[in-house]
């Protein structure tokens, strides 16, 4: 109660442009309209129709799909920008937490980069705006797992996360997925224990959100670790324990060799029930999680008073980017058959 | 025809033109200069690029690009762009064929621009990578002999830790040392920007576990990346240590940082030679970036010098296009088809347009131009000019007339300046607001172009102000009152005493003389003077504010007989006049009659002839609450109980006629017509129409899509809360016309404090302080009474006029759901863009 009481003192402005935003988001008939486009200047033509409104119009024809997908990303961070920029704590420390996924994102492009050899001039420019920070370049150096948290990760705010994955010594394949993993689930213990000292509505969205995301983590690491030489103890380790499938969920996933066994698993909750569903649509299992992380997050708006909104409102616009930017490969590609597979965020 | 008024809108008329195909274009363009046609969407269920001209408008969007980069560009370069002139808006939609040379002509420049962007580019960026080497070879000496002495230190610093080995090895180590030290202290040099420094320090410190020396030094030159085109702060840095790997290792860093490594030999005298050549390099390289710059500058300039009115055509080429796809092609594809409203009394003048545009173009195919007959709601267009614009546009902000109502605009030409003076009225505020006015008047031609939202606000009113400031001189004589000073212009009505005490109390008697207008200066000062003041403002209020009401009832009539209504006179009109007159009207007559009485007169015996003068406001809370009796001594005239029943009937008798009578009509003739449609051929729905309801269904489906259903509940409720709404809003609009009074007293109050604490008070000084004080009085006095009085006061009283004008007004016949005429006119296409 007190936190509806006295939200709009300090978010309420924030709050008000962030819905603003949010009533930009494209509706179907602007998917419909986008659908129907013939070339990439059509679908110019009909971004420019939206609250996109003048984004394109200095680019200079041909439009690439490149473009496209980093002119819509400039915007959404622009947008977070303003809103962080605007932001008094707690909620600055939350929008905070949101870049964090971000941040181990871009580790571990960096690092799985480095490995591979690549340029390290094409692979920051791969990275993600909003998981930037100062000293990310110098994570090219590194060569071990011990260097790689000394050298740099060591002043970033994942370095509580990152406390777990010092035993690893050398950087491979493995090892990488292995750290991401790991920092992933110290990342959403630590957000979703942020999100219950703030209480209220933003506990219970950002809650359900989180349980969510951990959730498909596991089935996802799970189904992905069949098959490899990633031992079942280690697997077990790299489970977030924050979901609703902990703990009993987590301890027969541990333990499971096919996919039957995840199936069994996780329909004991009947809204995951139908993602394992695969005789309907030519859904992807990852399609159906999208849809329902949308749907989730399309929830939060539902509710006032709660920061779940900022959170949600970056999860759709990814969403949406992901949206448009897969129509202009359609487009771009001539495989119109397939462009109706975006997944509606409206 | 009607003829053009403000009375009411234009008498519009639906066209359609039939337009071949090859001449589309130069006509569209000449309707487009001609501004007075608003086409309508003939394809809407098209999809925005699947229409017609989509490849056309694209290509223009290209041109517009084009011109938004040079734009760009020339603001970059600082080169003044011609501003767009009335002869740039003059500038012609052209011919497909100029198009194609203007596009060619674009392109053509902006190759050039890019490419001499390009090699600018690559100048400059070899500029910057020679100034940082001239740096980091001028910076590095120091550190290099820095470094040298330090080495020395490092060295001792090993022999010393190296004590306890055998002396023989030591020795041999020694010797190495000397050797190696020489050769293994590797050095990295190069430039980073200032904001990277920290981090990179630490960064170095953290991965290399503090084996390292390192020294920069700040360029206080500023440096400008050519990239982003920003100047940045840059460091030098040097840093030595030992070892192939480590060197390795820091070299990766820093490039991984954003730092540019630059490599410098080590001894002193290469560094010098090199820096000279560096130096000379740059001295060349200064040349031809100012040549090419030089080339690229006059390229831009001839570019500005057309950039105005390439955009100009660009974007009217645009306009046309956009407009055209909202065209049919009839089914040859030889003739465009367009439709669109325009006024009735235009259609001559676009049918000339049309011809000449016909005509220039050479063609023997003509463009036709027909009226269509329509049952479509036509919009709404009131031709207003430089004056009426101001006031027609206060009306507007409420709400578009409907189609061929009585337009407020006309009257609030000069009922708005009128209430709004009544609140303002002060002969001196009104002069120096006329004086403003009057400036933005004269100077309009001049002032037109200032690009501020606030001033063109008062701008576009200001014919308004100038009006404001006249009528408020008008009632700031009537009030008596300038700057809270009274004006003494004829003689007097009263006199004074000639022998008082100063202190004392004197009172003025009639001396019979009555003064020829306004308020006799001889109340300025007097104590009851805000006592009569007040009643008088007060009735003066409530009389303004009835007739204000009663007009606007009136003007209903108009609209009545415009719609073919005529029974509504009877069934709304009437009531509701009556019912108004019958209390608010009565309350005028009373106070105008007992303004006419003199109320102390006697008779021959000394005896007053009428009781004391009664009290308005009881006598109108009793009429309601004992009607038929009077207090004899309240009386105002003889037989005033039955007059003021039979008033108070009329009132009650108004309301169940206003509130029954309409929608029992409404539904009488709707039953007539419906009789009438489905007269003999079906009885079931005669039956049906018989029980009462219903029926009106499965008419409105055969029937034209413009009626609509009609139901009969839904007039009874939609009347009632009228009803209502009126006979509450007679009581609380009157109340609201209160604030005339109110604001005209505040006024009134605040100059007269005013003057009293900020320039009277200094009257009574003399000499220096006197000189001082009136100085310093007389400008705060002024400056008070421009910002307050006139700013924040005018402001005040002109919103209360606003809302007077909307809601008490507007609220008694203006219906204000029409739809405003948009023409499609190159001026507003250009307008907008250029915000």
């Amino acid at each position: 109660m007190a936190s509806a009481l006295f939200y709009n003192e300090n978010d309420g402005y924030i709050d008000g442009i962030l819905r603003g935003y949010f009533s930009g988001i494209l509706n179907q008939t602007q998917y419909l309209n986008f659908t129907q486009c013939e070339t990439l200047e059509d679908l110019r033509l009909q971004i420019g129709a939206t609250d996109y409104g003048t984004l394109l119009q200095n680019e200079p024809s041909p439009l690439a799909t490149s473009t496209l997908s980093e002119r819509l990303t400039e915007r959404l961070v622009d947008e977070f920008n303003y809103i962080r920029a605007t932001a008094v704590q707690p909620l600055s420390k939350f929008l905070d937490y949101i870049t964090y996924q971000y941040m181990i994102d871009n580790v571990i492009l960096l690092i799985t980069g480095t490995l591979h050899e690549r340029d390290t001039h094409d692979l920051l420019e791969r990275c993600h705006p909003l998981g930037q920070f100062e000293s990310m370049p110098a994570l090219c150096v590194a060569t071990t797992v011990a260097e790689l948290y000394n050298t740099v990760l060591v002043e970033t705010p994942l370095a509580p996360y990152f406390a777990n994955c010092l035993s690893a010594q050398d950087l491979d394949e493995l090892n990488i997925e292995i750290i991401r993993n790991t920092l992933y689930k110290a990342y959403l213990e630590d957000f979703y224990a942020f999100c219950q000292t703030l209480g209220g509505p933003t506990a219970e969205v950002m809650g359900d959100i989180l349980q969510f995301e951990a959730d498909r983590r596991t089935v996802n690491i799970t189904i992905n670790s069949f098959g490899t030489e990633l031992p079942k103890e280690d697997r077990k380790k790299l489970f977030p324990t924050i979901g609703r499938l902990f703990p009993e969920g987590n301890a027969k996933l541990a333990i499971a060799d096919e996919f039957e066994q995840v199936k069994a698993t996780c329909e004991v909750f009947h809204e995951y029930r139908p993602f394992f569903d695969m005789s309907t649509s030519g859904k992807t299992l990852e399609d159906k999680f999208f849809e329902h992380e949308v749907f989730l997050n399309r929830l939060a708006f539902q509710q006032q008073f709660n920061y779940g909104v900022f959170y949600a409102y970056i999860k759709l616009k990814e969403q949406e980017i992901r949206n448009i930017v897969w129509i202009a490969e359609c487009i771009s590609q001539n495989q119109k058959d397939r462009i109706n597979s975006y997944i509606p965020v409206l | 025809m009607a003829p053009t008024t403000l009375f009411r809108s234009e008498e519009m008329s639906l066209i359609q033109l039939y337009i071949p195909a090859e001449v589309a274009q130069p006509c569209v363009a000449e309707l487009g200069e001609l501004g007075k046609v608003q086409f309508r969407d003939l394809n809407p269920e098209v999809n925005a690029f699947q229409r017609a001209f989509v490849s056309e408008i694209r290509r223009l969007d290209e041109m517009e690009r084009l011109c938004r980069f040079f734009n760009t560009q020339i603001e970059k370069a600082e080169i003044p762009i011609r501003p767009l002139t009335a002869a740039a808006y003059g500038s012609r939609a052209r011919s497909a064929q100029e198009i194609d040379d203007l596009e060619e002509k674009l392109k053509e420049h902006e190759g050039r621009i890019i490419q001499m962007n390009g090699s600018y580019e690559t100048l400059q960026r070899r500029y910057l990578q020679l100034t940082e080497l001239r740096h980091v070879l001028r910076e590095t000496g120091g550190f290099f002999e820095q470094a040298e002495s330090r080495q020395d230190t490092i060295r001792n610093s090993m022999d010393e830790g190296d004590a306890s080995t055998p002396l023989l090895e030591h020795d041999v180590e020694q010797q190495n040392h000397d050797e190696m030290g020489r050769l293994n202290l590797g050095y990295v040099t190069g430039v980073i920007s200032r904001a990277r420094m920290q981090t990179f320090e630490r960064v170095l410190w953290r991965s290399l576990r503090g084996n390292l020396y390192m020294n920069s030094a700040e360029i206080d030159e500023p440096i400008t990346d050519p990239d982003s085109d920003e100047v940045i702060d840059k460091n030098v840095f040097a840093i030595f240590a030992h070892g192939r790997e480590i060197i390795n290792k820091i070299k990766k860093i820093s490039q991984s940082l954003g730092a540019t490594l630059y490599t410098v030999d080590d001894s002193a005298d290469k560094r010098r030679d090199a820096y000279l050549e560096v130096t000379g390099r740059i001295e060349d390289l200064n040349n031809v970036l100012s040549n090419t710059s030089q080339t690229r500058r006059a390229e831009l300039q001839k570019i500005a010098e057309n950039l105005t009115s390439w955009t100009t055509v660009v974007r009217k080429e645009k306009a046309i296009y956009h407009t055209m796809n909202l065209f049919n092609y009839d089914v040859n594809r030889k003739c465009l088809i367009a439709e669109g409203w325009c006024a009735s009394n235009d259609i001559s003048i676009i049918q000339h347009a049309l011809k000449n545009a016909t005509e220039a173009s050479g063609t023997n195919l003509p463009s036709i131009l027909t009226e269509l007959t329509t049952k479509k709601k036509p919009p709404t267009f009131h031709r207003t000019n430089k004056f009426t614009e101001g006031f027609q546009a206060v009306i507007d902000a409420y709400g578009i007339a409907r189609y061929r109502e009585v337009n407020p605009g006309l009257f609030t030409i000069i009922s708005f300046p009128y209430l709004f003076a009544i609140m303002f009225g002060d002969v001196g505020h009104g002069f120096l607001m006329f004086l403003f006015a009057l400036y933005l008047v004269l100077n309009e031609k001049k002032l037109a172009k200032v690009d501020n939202d606030i001033f063109s606000m008062f701008f576009s009113g200001r014919y308004m102000v100038l009006l404001m400031g006249l009528f408020s001189m008008y009632v700031g004589f009537i009030y008596n009152d300038m700057f809270s000073l009274s004006l003494d212009f004829w003689k007097t009505g009263f006199d004074w005493p000639t022998e008082y005490n100063s202190t004392d109390t004197i009172e003025a008697t009639p001396n019979g003389n009555v003064y020829p207008f306004g308020f006799d200066p001889s109340w300025h000062g007097s104590e009851n003077f805000l006592l009569f003041s007040n009643s008088y403002k007060m009735k003066q209020a409530i009389i303004i504010g009835v007739i204000h009401m009663l007009f606007g009832i009136c003007l209903q009539v108009y609209n009545h007989v415009n719609f073919k209504n005529k029974m509504f006179i009877w069934l709304e009109f009437l009531p509701q006049i009556l019912f108004m007159s019958s209390i608010f009207g009565y309350l005028t007559f009373c106070i105008m009659y007992k303004w006419s009485v003199d109320w102390w007169a006697l008779d021959e015996n000394g005896n007053h002839i009428h009781n004391a003068p009664p009290n308005l406001l009881n006598m109108l809370i009793y009429m309601f609450l004992s009607p038929g009796n009077v207090n004899p001594e309240e009386q105002l005239y003889p037989g005033q109980g039955p007059i003021q029943t039979i008033l108070l009937l009329i009132a009650v008798v108004c309301v169940p006629w206003m509130w029954f009578a309409k929608p029992y009509y409404l539904k009488a003739q709707h039953n007539k017509h419906h009789y009438q449609s489905v007269a003999g051929d079906d009885d079931v729905a005669y039956d049906e129409e018989q029980n009462g309801h219903a029926g009106g269904s499965n008419e409105a489906t055969e029937d034209d899509e413009e009626e609509e259903e009609f139901e009969f509940s839904e007039v009874m409720i939609h009347q009632t809360i009228h009803t209502i709404e009126f006979c509450l809003n007679c009581i609380s609009n009157t109340a609201s016309y209160l604030r005339l009074w109110a604001l005209s007293l505040a006024h009134a109050q605040l100059s007269s404090v005013l003057w009293d604490m900020t320039f009277k008070i200094w009257f009574g000084f003399s000499g220096v302080i006197g000189v001082i004080g009136l100085f310093i009085g007389f400008a705060m006095w002024f400056s008070l009474t421009i910002f307050i009085l006139l700013g924040m006061e005018g402001l005040s009283a002109f919103l209360h006029t606003l809302r007077l004008h909307w809601v008490e007004f507007d609220g008694k016949f203006y219906m204000a759901d029409g739809v405003k005429f948009e023409p499609f006119a190159f001026k507003t296409v250009l307008e907008a863009k250029s915000e």
